[in-house]
């Protein structure tokens, strides 16, 4: 519970630009917390009990959207899974094609290393993808003969 | 994702180090940590995630850079014979890491959600989350 609140005063630390909060003695293992997916961003989907200052709403807001829009998208892609095995066609490829993108796109963001380049690879892939449904059998078809050897 | 728990760390102090609050070992904490299974689920859910976003990347560029459409490369797979047992080993090794990815990512999921993140709980589901995986993963091979 402690760990929680000083997680949460952490973040209103880092936003409020109240380094204070930062800069004590407690140990912040920055490489751990890094590693665990831990860092006390300004994104964080769940609920928050702590009041932020009006001028940073607007990027905790922003960061609050993106992050639950990321679990949206994994929602989604993990009911195209079945729904594509079940109902393969067209739609369903170019669904996929985009879910999977997306959804790869952003979880790479989440690796701060692999950021260079990732918008072009990212454009890349859906090019590809788009490209393989269109012109050659589609994505949902190119598994099942994968799958037939 | 945030973690609400903060795991001990067993550190190895040596009496001689003075560090300032900025100095930092590279990848120390690989050293420092003792090892647990969320934290190996938890680095196993991003190497999966890196190693199937690149599956797909690869998929993605090679139908716009190859030539030839994807029917002759089945044909090309099917001419060379391979033994049943390569080919299931193969798709086994495809479809490990996407099951892997899958169900940690409900875990994942789950968390956000607020639920199942006591410690001994972070244990269970990563029992559950391997033993699915393998299940789901044979299952998936034999089609």
């Amino acid at each position: 519970m402690i760990a929680v609140l000083w997680r949460l005063s952490a973040l209103c630390g880092a936003q409020g630009g109240r380094a204070l909060l930062l800069r004590t003695s407690v140990v912040r293992p920055a490489h751990i917390s890094a590693f665990l997916q831990d860092q006390p961003t300004p994104e964080w989907c769940g609920v928050q009990h702590i009041h932020l200052s009006p001028s940073h709403h607007s990027g905790s807001k922003a960061a609050s959207l993106h992050c639950t829009s990321e679990r949206v998208v994994s929602v989604l892609l993990l009911g195209l899974l079945p729904a594509t095995y079940l109902n393969p066609c067209s739609a369903m490829d170019y669904s996929l094609a985009a879910t999977l993108t997306l959804h790869g796109h952003w979880g790479l963001g989440q690796v701060k290393s692999a950021k260079a380049g990732l918008l072009g690879l990212s454009a890349l892939t859906f090019a590809g993808l788009y490209y393989f449904n269109y012109h050659d059998v589609g994505i949902c078809k190119a598994v099942a003969m994968l799958w037939k050897l | 994702m945030l973690f609400l728990w903060e795991p001990q760390p067993k550190k190895r102090w040596i009496s001689s180090e003075i560090r300032t609050q900025a100095q930092t070992i590279p990848f120390e904490h690989i050293t420092i940590y003792s090892w647990s299974l969320p934290m190996v689920m938890s680095i196993c859910h991003r190497g999966t995630g890196i190693a199937l976003s690149a599956g797909v990347s690869l998929f993605g560029t090679s139908a716009l850079l190859l030539p030839g459409n994807f029917a002759s490369y089945m044909e090309l797979m099917t001419s060379l014979r391979l033994r049943p047992a390569l080919i299931h080993a193969a798709k086994f090794a495809l479809v490990f890491p996407l099951m892997y990815h899958t169900w940690n990512g409900i875990c994942h999921l789950i968390w956000e959600l607020g639920k199942g993140m006591k410690i001994p709980q972070l244990y269970q589901s990563g029992v559950v989350v391997l033993v699915l995986t393998v299940l789901s993963s044979i299952g998936l091979a034999a089609m």
